[in-house]
Parts: C-alpha cells; structure tokens; sequence
C-alpha cells in the first residue's frame, strides 16, 4: 500500500471576520429586542386600560410601602381636600389615598392603585389651598388617562426583554435608564394632558383657576440654588413656558376665571 | 442617588476593556498558534496517521505502543461573549470552531511527536476524545475550557 502524505485540509473554521460577526449579531439582536419591546408594551398597554382599579390597587399596594410614608400634621388636611376634588370627577374608580414621603425637593406621583405620594418639600413650599390643589389634581389627571400605567407596561416591557437576554442582574440598571429616556419622549404630552384635566377639577372646586400655576411661576424666580432643589420635580413634571401657555390657553377656551380669592392652606389642621 | 449614567459606565466600562484586551490578546494568541501549528505539521507529516482499527495487511509489525497528545484550551472573553449573542440566536458559534480546531490538531500533534520521539513509524486506530473541562455559567463566573484527548496505537514496522 502506497502511502501519500498530505496536509490537513483547513475546512473546519468558517471564514468570518469575528468583528463583522460581532457587529451582524449586534445589530440583529438589539434591532429584535427593540421591536420585542414595542410590540410588548403595546400589548401591555392595551390590556392595562381594563384592568379593574380594584385589582390594580391590590396588586400594587405593596409598592406604596416602599414609599416609606411618615405620619405628618398636614396629611389629614391634604387628603380631605384630595377627597373633595376627586367629588369632581365622576367616574373616579379609586380609592384614594394620600402618603406624605419625607423628601426635601418639592414632588408629587401618582402610584399605581390609586395613591397619591406628595414631599413634604411640597407642603413646605405651597402657599395657597388652590396652589396645593392644582398639583393633587394634576396627579388626578394621570389616573383619570391610566398614564401611570403606560409608563409602567413599557417598563414591564423593557424588563421583561432585557431580563431575558441578560439574564436577570445585569439589565436592570439598562431597563431603568432605557425607561426614564423613552419616558421623557412621551412625558410632556401626558403633562400637558393632566394639566388640563386638573384644571378642570380646580375650577369646579374654586370656581377660578387662581393660584394653580403659582407653582410654575414661581420657579424661575426663585434663583439657582432653588433650581436644584426643583430638579426632582423637573424630572417628572417638565416645567416649560410652553407648558404655562396651555394652562392659561385653556382657561381662555374654557371662559374660566383667571383671578379669584385663594383659600388659605390647611383650615382644619394644626399649624406645624 | 448616584447619576444612573455614571453607575452604567462603571458597569460597561471594564466590559468594553475586557473585550478589547479579549480581541487583541486572543487574536494575536490564535495567529500565532496556527503558525505553529502549520510549521509543525510539515514536520510531522512523513508519519502515517491513520484512524483504520487494524494496520493494512502488508506491515510487519514489530512492537506497538500507546501514543497519546493531550489539550486543554479556554477562551478569550471577546469570543466567550460572541458565543453568548450566538446562544440568543442559535446558528454557527464561528467562535468556538477555531478553538477547537487548534485543540484538536495540537492534540494530534504532540500524539505525533511522542511517536516520532520514541521511533515509531506509524500510529494507526488514531481516535480523539472530547471533555468540556468547566462550566461557564451565565454570569461570567468559572472557566470555559476544553479537552482534547488525542490516542492511537503507535507501531513499528520492519524494514
Ligand atoms: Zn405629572
């Protein structure tokens, strides 16, 4: 038998560049995970507007421990004017509920199931029943369009992707930036629209929409050192003058009164 | 609260470095091997490897012996991550096939040249066994590595 020594041949490797195969995968995986993550959230979304108020606020009334709520001589007071503005809104499904978080920066969310969490850098800063009002109101407005719950399927969404591609710890971080950004896009116009809808409550309330946007205005006056201390609210609640124009173009539409007597803060409650 | 960016950085950060150092490091690891790998095998290519169970007829064996070449090879932390988006979206792991690969003709190769060494003139029945050495579990911790177990029956032939 002959023996014809011969090389290896070399067909075991494929011939790809490993940067173009990381770029290929790259590109491939992020552009599924983004549309994985869009077609979720809307989903999510679609599903989350019939949601039962009663099972929403069973189902997130442990988030609102993680509040840390304080007891504060102002809670008592700010709920019962929470209450008599909710009067104003018909088809309110909640129960609400009101916590006061010990945080110096001037702030306010709406939690899902119901609950209101307002700093006591608020109570602190507003001067006006009306002032204090505007702010729950507004915070009514994101219950009464479910945006609360908008933002939280696309979070859902984002996690629940990411969460599966990462594995768990690592995405965690990434989802959360991810949803503050993508959040912003679709913020100013939830503002606006919770804008208008407090109004409305201020001015059945009140019967004028007097001292609602004190609380903007006064934010550019108050300097920078302040401007920091407003930076939390900021990041929710984008003041822009744009965002002041609407108020006040609403009022014209709507014929309301611009001017009125304020009521003063806190009638049945101590003095701190 | 620490900005949520600089906390992403400090994960990202040492990640980018990782997969650089990876790139580089293993790149130049790879290229050099296969050099030497191929310098090598045309060294070593006069000695009849075969993977028949029993010699051809015609030989005329004298003695035989157990040869064997062993491997064990991880791998860098560029291609480690380059299999894992291959594990999302299934396909060839081109990764990992160099790897083996080079493990596989080096285990060849020191089989061959502990043949040579001891004056053999042929390895027949050559068979080559496959151990994963460690998991690699899906946080990054433990080894990825391979084992690769090069056998056959080295024989002499009379003249
Ligand atoms: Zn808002």
């Amino acid at each position: 038998m002959e023996w014809e020594p011969s090389d290896l041949p070399e067909n075991n490797v494929t011939d790809v560049h490993p940067l173009r195969e990381l770029g290929l995968l790259l590109v491939g995986i992020g552009g599924a995970t983004i549309v994985l993550t869009l077609v979720l959230a809307f989903f999510i979304d679609g599903v989350v507007r019939f949601l039962p108020a009663e099972w929403e606020a069973r189902a997130f009334s442990g988030l609102w421990e993680e509040l840390d709520p304080v007891s504060d001589d102002r809670q008592g007071a700010s709920q019962e004017l929470l209450d008599r503005l909710s009067l104003h809104w018909q088809e309110n499904p909640y129960q609400l509920r009101l916590f006061v978080i010990d945080a110096p920066e001037p702030n306010a969310f709406a939690l899902p199931g119901g609950a209101i969490g307002v700093t006591r850098g608020l109570l602190d800063d507003v001067e006006s029943e009306n002032e204090l009002a505007f702010v729950l109101a507004h915070e009514l407005g994101h219950f009464e369009r479910r945006h609360h719950l908008r933002g939280l399927s696309r979070s859902l969404a984002l996690g629940l992707v990411f969460g599966a591609a990462t594995g768990g710890s690592s995405g965690t971080l990434l989802t959360e930036w991810v949803s503050n950004v993508t959040q912003l896009g679709f913020a100013r116009e939830h503002e606006l629209e919770a804008d208008r809808f407090g109004l409305g409550l201020v001015v059945a309330e009140y019967g004028h929409t007097g001292g609602a946007a004190d609380f903007f205005e006064k934010l550019p006056e108050t300097g920078a050192g302040a401007i920091h201390r407003m930076a939390a609210w900021l990041a929710t609640h984008p003041v822009s003058p744009e965002r002041i124009a609407a108020l006040k173009r609403v009022a014209r539409q709507e014929g309301w009164r611009r001017h009125g007597e304020l009521t003063p803060l806190y009638l049945n409650a101590e003095p701190r | 609260m620490e900005d949520p960016l600089v906390q992403i950085g400090a994960q990202i950060i040492p990640f980018f470095l990782l997969m650089l150092m990876g790139f580089i490091v293993g790149t130049t690891i790879e290229s050099n091997h296969y050099r030497e790998i191929r310098k090598r095998e045309a060294q070593t290519r006069h000695l009849p490897t075969i993977s028949f169970r029993r010699p051809p007829p015609s030989w005329q064996i004298t003695s035989t012996a157990l040869v064997h070449g062993n491997t064990v090879v991880s791998i860098d932390y560029f291609k480690r991550f380059l299999a894992g988006l291959r594990a999302i979206t299934g396909g060839r792991i081109t990764s990992y096939e160099s790897l083996l690969d080079r493990a596989r003709r080096e285990a060849l190769l020191r089989m061959k040249a502990s043949a040579i060494e001891n004056g053999f003139d042929a390895i027949v029945n050559v068979r080559l066994e496959t151990a994963r050495l460690a998991n690699s579990s899906r946080n990054g911790q433990g080894t990825a590595g391979v084992e690769i177990f090069a056998f056959g029956t080295a024989v002499k032939l009379a003249s």
